[in-house]
């Protein structure tokens, strides 16, 4: 697997301006998102750090659409997503977006490989299991492809989590906390993934917690009461010396 | 905070939350309870109806009819040698047909006549000492001279009411009488009874007895010291050959049956429906116990964690259902009071208007705590499961099971995983394709469904089929007719033989009408295991008339076809022979072949028939006749009638329609509460289990829609999962309740001594086990569509969270 970094463009994959969002089971209603602005590029990975109840996650469910936020535009590709119907919606999420969740989720009643193939039939039935294969080679667990979903390891979990958001060849790929569960060393396994995928030109949206995940990317906003309060940008090939800035520039910010 | 704050705060907090769930569950219940309660009222009603009737009247404990010449002194020498007499007396009859009989309403200023009824209605005077008519309020009535008391039956039939007026044309004169009132007939209460009876002055009596268009009958009645010597005072009455006995013998039990048997139907309807919505409320309780238990497993544990005993968790969650269930007995008990008294209203105006006693309160109140008691018990086994959470589980990983149990579900789900391919699964989009194999893995869960329906598919077709059974013209089979089109019944005329004669010119006269086939009936002794007992026995041409012989066939000459009852009775089976005597003791003896045995309803189902031409002595007439297409049965018969007015003649299906109107009344009321009950009740438990469903599947529909599948598309898959569960559960019911259900009914109604050994139900087929499961399946798929219509767009955010 490479970790080389990928060409970045100036051009935003996704936009989003003036994002806001409560929830209402508090009364007032508690404000988690209070107008965030964020762009994209294509082929970048951003990470989006906080502290718990800083908004990270729900910041992340909104700009992809999964949660449709109180106020503010969010464009996917040039598409504005608050104003397609669920049906497009979904296509769109089919197509174009792919998503690794902190708890995996996948359907026990299936094996690993057909939650995998799940999206890629779907998406385009021929040609779906040959991708499907590929896939599972290219990530390393197609000894496990037969495997039900309690019988695999929380890492190879994650590895084939980040298949199935593979499997329709997206153009964001959103993690949330992708290793939140995970110890280090299936963490590290997790990374690599995901770092490969970044590598081939995948857009990355990943929001963590852990300032050692966060230093993958290309770039780490903070969040802090539901408001970017600031931003980096992580270069360099060594990863000790990028989670070293990262690190610094974390306790220079008090965060 | 105590337990007992805590378990009102729980309660409040469940019902708020659960609001749907708490009033389907709370509907299904309290409709259970209702018709529980109601079939046991009902069933307490009429007994209580029936003895209060018995108690005013006094019916007599063994009746004779007969019609013609008797020797009076050898009734008298008989009481005197049977002192287990303790009363008995003749009572004089004058029988007119109905087309004899013209009413004219005062009121309504309308006015028609009797003809088209069949029964046969018997002028008497009030009798002294027993078998009393009685009015309303239960007194012997006394009718003055220019008045007569009518039937219940027939006020209600021709809406007449104290001040109309009833002509009778005894052939001679027409009587005119001032209708008084109503009375109750303990002895002929029930529409299968086949005569009823008038009450006139004694003055006004002689005047008719003495008409030429009337018939004369007696009915010797007597009441014995003790009912339990009715079977051998009957056999010694019917051992002495000089007694008049061409005519029914009937004993108080045949009475008394043919009483319970049209609302006894009734309430064993209600109750059967009643039993099975007790299952589907149990089971439905059973799933939605189970998952409320599993939605707060974090609470179980969390309680279980702080050392709360498992006893007193239960006890927190059972407080709820112990509060629905008896919220629901108390409604249903208050309803079934209701329906009660809609559905007794020909019982209160056919028999008497019990008081309400003891056992009014006593069995609606066992048939309630009978629900109550199931239900907590079927609310507590499931509880028990409490005991078993296993903190850790419960609190870790939010499940109810126990690490053993959550292993070997593990390696179902794994064994259902390794067992399908995605790819290679059948029906057709992937979105179908991943419906049918969850439908496959998850079979467990949706169980209710298709059982539910499965017993719904029952509650809706069996009492209709029941009731069109009974309801349908081909009924006929079952009461020893043929099936034709048009009947004429010859009884009441000075002539009958020449009345016979007139009809059948008629008939051969009247274009479109074909197979002109006449019977009649004569009276003869039969000796059975018990002695001489008389028979009327239908002579004439039974080749072609295609009755359904439960074993055996037609009569061939010389021959003789018993029904069911007889045959019991007279200890003879096909193949055997029985004498036959002409005339009492001493008269012409013959000896007959059994050549077959069939069903019958009619005349307490002692029938026979022997081939032969139609005597010229018998005592009445039965002439058939087929219609041809396209003529309308009910023209044709209503022409006849005019031109034989001293015969009855109505189309079959009116004849079928007349003889069980208050048995397909009552049923028809009981099969269309089923119908209703059936549906609402699968389609609340549809919605309440997709309710359910839907709140356990939110995490896994919160996956599919991350990974691209629409709300629509995920409504799909529970709409296709729903449809196959319904439509399987459908046919299965549907399917066992008319392969199984008419052996089921036929042991019924034979218990109920209608004479049926062999019972199949005559239903339209495409309208019974088609439609009606059809609708039953439709109603199942549309509540899915209307709980499965994408409305909101939820943040999905909260679906995954579940």
């Amino acid at each position: 697997m490479t970790t080389t970094m990928p060409p970045t463009t100036s051009e935003p994959v996704l936009s989003a301006h003036g994002i806001r969002k409560s929830f209402a089971t508090s009364d007032p209603p508690t404000e988690v998102l209070r107008g965030i602005d964020l762009e994209v590029a294509t082929g970048e990975f951003l990470a989006v750090m906080g502290a718990s109840g800083s908004g990270k996650s729900t910041l992340l469910y909104a700009i992809s659409g999964l949660d449709r936020p109180d106020t503010g535009e969010i464009a996917l590709e040039g598409k504005d997503l608050t104003a397609l119907t669920e049906k497009e919606m979904s296509a769109l999420r089919l197509h174009r977006m792919g998503f690794i969740f902190q708890q995996g989720y996948f359907l026990d009643n299936l094996t690993i490989r057909d939650n995998i193939l799940l999206p890629a039939l779907k998406a385009e039935p021929s040609g779906a299991d040959a991708a499907v294969d590929e896939l599972l080679e290219r990530f390393g667990i197609d000894h496990i492809a037969g495997h039900g979903v309690t019988e695999v390891s929380g890492g190879q979990l994650q590895r084939a989590s980040i298949c199935r958001a593979l499997a329709t060849d997206p153009a964001v790929l959103f993690a949330d906390e992708p290793t939140g569960a995970l110890n280090s060393a299936m963490t590290e396994e997790v990374m690599t993934a995901i770092g490969d995928v970044h590598a081939r030109g995948t857009t990355v949206v990943m929001v963590t917690h852990d300032p050692r995940v966060a230093s993958r990317a290309d770039r780490v906003v903070y969040l802090r009461d539901g408001d970017v309060v600031d931003e980096t940008r992580l270069t360099g090939a060594d990863p000790e010396q990028r989670e070293h800035d990262l690190q610094d520039w974390l306790s220079r910010n008090g965060f | 905070m105590t337990m007992r704050a805590l378990g009102r705060r729980m309660l409040s907090r469940d019902l708020r939350k659960d609001l749907g769930v708490t009033l389907s569950l709370l509907v299904v219940l309290t409709l259970s309870a209702l018709l529980m309660a109601t079939g046991a009222l009902v069933v307490e009603r009429l007994t209580a109806a029936s003895n209060e009737l018995f108690a005013q009247t006094k019916p007599p404990h063994f009746l004779q009819m007969h019609s013609g010449d008797y020797d009076t002194r050898a009734l008298e020498d008989f009481a005197a040698d049977h002192p287990e007499i303790e009363s008995w007396f003749i009572e004089d009859m004058v029988g007119v047909d109905g087309s004899a009989l013209t009413w004219s309403s005062a009121s309504s200023g309308e006015s028609g006549s009797m003809a088209d009824s069949l029964i046969d209605n018997l002028f008497v005077t009030q009798s002294t000492d027993f078998d009393l008519l009685v009015d309303e309020d239960g007194t012997a009535v006394q009718p003055e001279s220019g008045t007569v008391y009518i039937p219940v039956t027939y006020a209600l039939r021709y809406d007449l009411a104290a001040g109309d007026t009833l002509r009778i044309d005894t052939g001679d004169e027409d009587l005119e009488l001032t209708v008084a009132g109503t009375v109750r007939d303990g002895q002929m209460a029930s529409s299968l009874s086949s005569s009823t009876r008038f009450v006139v002055s004694a003055e006004d009596w002689e005047t008719m007895s003495g008409g030429s268009g009337v018939t004369s009958e007696i009915i010797v009645e007597y009441r014995l010291q003790d009912e339990s010597e009715i079977p051998a005072f009957q056999s010694a009455y019917e051992s002495e050959a000089d007694l008049p006995q061409n005519g029914q013998a009937v004993t108080i039990t045949l009475i008394r049956l043919i009483n319970v048997i049209s609302d006894g139907l009734v309430a064993i309807a209600l109750v059967f429906v009643s039993l099975v919505l007790m299952v589907i409320a149990l089971l439905n309780l059973r799933f939605v116990i189970r998952g409320t238990l599993e939605n707060e497993v974090r609470r179980i544990g969390t309680m279980r964690a702080i050392g709360l005993p498992a006893a007193t968790i239960s006890g927190l969650y059972l407080r709820r259902y112990r509060i629905l269930t008896l919220l629901g007995c108390v409604l249903g008990g208050l309803g079934s009071l209701g329906a009660t008294a809609l559905l007794t209203q020909g019982i209160a105006a056919n028999y008497a208007r019990a008081p309400i006693g003891l056992w009014s309160v006593v069995v609606p109140v066992l048939a309630l705590l009978a629900v109550y008691v199931m239900v907590m018990l079927m609310c507590r086994g499931v509880l028990r499961s409490v005991r078993r959470v296993d903190v850790v589980g419960a609190l870790v990983h939010g499940s109810l099971l126990g690490p053993a149990a959550t292993a070997r579900r593990a390696r179902r789900r794994l064994r259902a995983a390794r067992r399908t391919s995605l790819a290679s699964a059948p029906g057709g989009t992937v979105n179908r394709r991943l419906a049918l194999l969850t439908l496959r893995a998850e079979a467990r869960q949706w169980v209710l469904v298709p059982l539910v329906f499965a017993l719904a598919a029952v509650v809706v077709t069996v009492p209709f089929a029941v009731y069109s059974t009974f309801a349908s013209p081909q009924f006929i089979t079952y009461m020893g007719a043929p099936d034709r089109d048009i009947r004429s019944d010859v009884r009441f005329s000075d002539d009958v033989a020449g009345t016979a004669d007139e009809v059948v010119q008629a008939m051969e006269a009247t274009d479109g009408l074909s197979a002109v086939t006449v019977y009649g009936s004569v009276l003869r002794q039969i000796g059975g295991e018990e002695g001489w007992q008389t028979q009327a026995i239908d002579v004439g041409d039974h080749s072609g008339d295609g009755i359904q012989y439960v074993h055996g066939s037609a009569p061939g000459d010389d021959e003789i076809a018993l029904s069911v009852l007889a045959a019991e009775a007279f200890g003879v089976d096909v193949g055997g022979e029985i004498a036959l005597r002409d005339g009492g003791e001493g008269g012409e003896l013959t000896t007959h072949v059994v050549s077959g045995i069939y069903q019958d309803v009619t005349s307490g189902g002692l029938t026979a028939k022997m081939q032969g031409e139609a005597p010229d002595d018998a005592s009445a007439y039965t002439i058939y006749a087929d219609v041809d297409d396209g003529l309308s049965a009910s023209t044709v018969a209503s022409d006849l009638s005019e031109q034989v007015p001293d015969a009855s003649t109505i189309p079959m299906a009116e004849y079928v329609q007349q003889t069980f109107s208050y048995v397909t009344g009552a049923l028809r009321s009981a099969a269309l509460i089923a119908v209703v009950f059936g549906i609402g009740v699968a389609v609340l438990i549809t919605a309440l289990f997709l309710r359910l469903r839907q709140a356990q599947e939110r995490p896994r529909s919160g996956v599919l829609r991350a990974l691209g599948f629409s709300s629509g598309e995920i409504g799909g898959q529970t709409r296709l999962r729903t449809a196959i569960v319904v439509i399987t559960g459908v046919v299965l019911g549907a399917l066992g309740a008319a392969l199984l259900s008419p052996p089921v009914v036929g042991v019924v109604l034979s218990a109920a001594g209608l004479g049926l050994t062999n019972f199949a139900f005559l239903t339209s087929i495409p309208l019974t086990w088609g439609l009606l499961p059809a609708v039953l399946a439709l109603a199942g798929y549309l509540t899915s569509l209307v709980l499965t219509r994408s409305s909101r767009s939820d943040d999905l955010s909260a679906w995954l969270k579940g």
